[in-house]
């Protein structure tokens, strides 16, 4: 069996024994003076490596089961800011009052179109929202957010690379897939006052009434450094660049141009279906003039 | 509440700002102070964290073993920021998306983790708490000023409300044009240092000799 030990509280002096001595040899203090010294807890004290580890565990667990709480309580709500501001940002495309009008009240479908503009079938509105919380990933993958309103103009989103960081947005279309009705854009970091301006109203305003298509040719919006002149003949295609935004203009025409074109085969076939219906319908009047 | 504990509150507004006297925190104070809403709730999340980390750390100090003391208030000011984090995202999102990552960097803001060290190690949680609030104040309140003149002048609004009339400028016809230099993190610099300038020339134990 372990032997006691009693520390003298005069001069220090530890003793190993069963009992106190008598005197301190040291300094002659009674037994009284002796006090003994009790073994650590199971633990051994706050600085013990046993009483750290238990302490870290006890401490992540506590911080993982609090934030496991706090997160799963407020995701519902994170989630709906994110899709109400995507929502948003669709119904500002169509040049309307997102405070006003709802997103429900314009778009009467959404659809996911794959590289050969057929739509896929079987994809809910939450699919859709699905495939735009990574919108990267889908254009990666072939695969096309669209949203369509009752009178047949679409809103697409369109992703890319501004100087910093991502740019993103929407481009609302006229239903003759030509005409731009009006844009959204937004960015992660652009510089503030310079290539941040794209997300302004101001900017963005420029681009209502312009035409993505030169003939066959998808050529988007080219954002023209300098100033777009209405001389140029192709003005209808061009909007101004940011002054000092030059890099974040690029990639606002890179961005348009790359992700107008994966709908191409889609606006090729809503065009090609509207002049053929145009088409027959001429025939048809130019018959009945005939008959007359 | 005793004149004492309100010291604890006012000492770090001026005589001890951290931004102005201990020149902590710069980084984040340069970063969120182009307009006044996102300096506002940057300088409450910060008094939020601050105020709260000071109290648990100063709840813990008797059973911290103080060989992995600064891991554990790692561990206690990282929760509080993504609680903060999350609970932004959830309620006010327009905020919480200008201020990006600059919530999650008041895991390494100096003013948290020193305060933190330097007193709630060491005093009761009730100072502590005052001691953490009066921190946050006052790293709020001259993120307020600094983004006060750097949306007046490089926006020409505050708080989002138009101040200098559209007719005024340039584009419209008049001789106004908003300084495009305000807008930029080293204007917020020559800011912090004319605030520091103005401050000492009024607190003259400040200067050094």
């Amino acid at each position: 069996m372990a032997t006691k030990k009693f520390v003298c509280k005069i001069c220090g002096y530890v003793h190993e024994g069963e009992t106190a001595p008598a005197t301190c040899p040291l300094c002659g203090a009674p037994a009284s003076q002796f006090e003994e010294i009790k073994p650590k807890g199971l633990l051994g004290g706050k600085d013990s490596n046993a009483y750290i580890i238990l302490y870290s565990v006890v401490m992540v667990v506590l911080v993982a089961v609090l934030l496991a709480v706090a997160s799963m309580s407020l995701q519902k709500r994170q989630y709906e800011n994110a899709l109400n501001e995507k929502k948003q940002q669709i119904v500002t495309a169509l040049g309307e009052n997102p405070e006003q009008v709802k997103y429900g009240d314009v778009i009467a479908e959404s659809a996911l179109i794959d590289k050969e503009g057929n739509i896929i079938a079987d994809k809910s509105e939450e699919d859709v929202f699905e495939a735009m919380k990574n919108l990267k990933g889908s254009i990666a993958e072939g695969v096309y957010p669209i949203f369509r309103t009752a009178d047949g103009s679409v809103v697409v989103p369109v992703y890319g690379a501004g100087l910093w960081d991502a740019i993103w947005g929407y481009v609302a279309l006229a239903p003759d897939m030509n005409t731009v009705k009006g844009v959204v854009f937004d960015h992660k970091g652009e510089t503030p006052g310079l290539g941040a301006e794209i997300a302004t109203p101001k900017h963005q305003a420029k681009y209502v009434g312009k035409t993505i298509y030169d003939g066959e040719q998808l050529v988007g919006i080219t954002l023209k450094k300098g100033g777009a002149k209405e001389s140029d003949s192709t003005f209808a295609h061009e909007v101004d660049a940011i002054t000092g935004g030059t890099k974040t203009s690029d990639g606002v025409t890179a961005m348009l141009q790359t992700c107008l074109n994966n709908y191409k085969p889609y606006f090729d076939a809503v065009r090609n279906a509207a002049a053929a219906s145009e088409e027959a319908l001429s025939n048809a009047l130019n018959t009945e003039n005939n008959e007359q | 509440m005793s004149s004492k504990s309100l010291k604890y509150l006012t000492e770090p507004l001026s005589n001890s700002n951290p931004i102005i006297v201990q020149i902590l925190g710069i980084c984040s104070a340069l970063a969120v102070t182009v307009q006044l809403k996102p300096a506002i709730v940057m300088g409450l999340s910060v008094m939020v964290v601050t105020a709260f980390a000071n109290l648990v750390m100063s709840l813990l100090r008797n059973g911290v073993p103080s060989r992995i003391r600064i891991i554990v208030q790692l561990v206690v000011i990282a929760t509080l920021v993504i609680l903060v984090d999350q609970i932004l995202k959830a309620y006010v999102y327009d905020v919480s998306k200008q201020l990006s990552v600059y919530v999650g960097l008041i895991i390494t803001n100096c003013i948290v983790m020193g305060r933190v060290e330097a007193f709630a190690l060491g005093n009761h949680p009730w100072a502590s708490f005052l001691d953490g609030i009066g921190n946050g104040a006052g790293y709020a309140s001259i993120l307020i000023i600094i983004a006060f003149f750097r949306e007046l002048f490089g926006a020409g609004s505050l708080l989002g409300f138009r101040v200098i009339p559209e007719s005024w400028y340039i584009d419209n016809g008049g001789v106004y044009a908003n300084c495009g230099l305000m807008l930029f993190p080293p204007m917020a610099l020559i800011l912090v240092g004319c605030i520091i300038w103005v401050h000492r020339s009024f607190n003259k134990d400040l200067q050094e000799k």
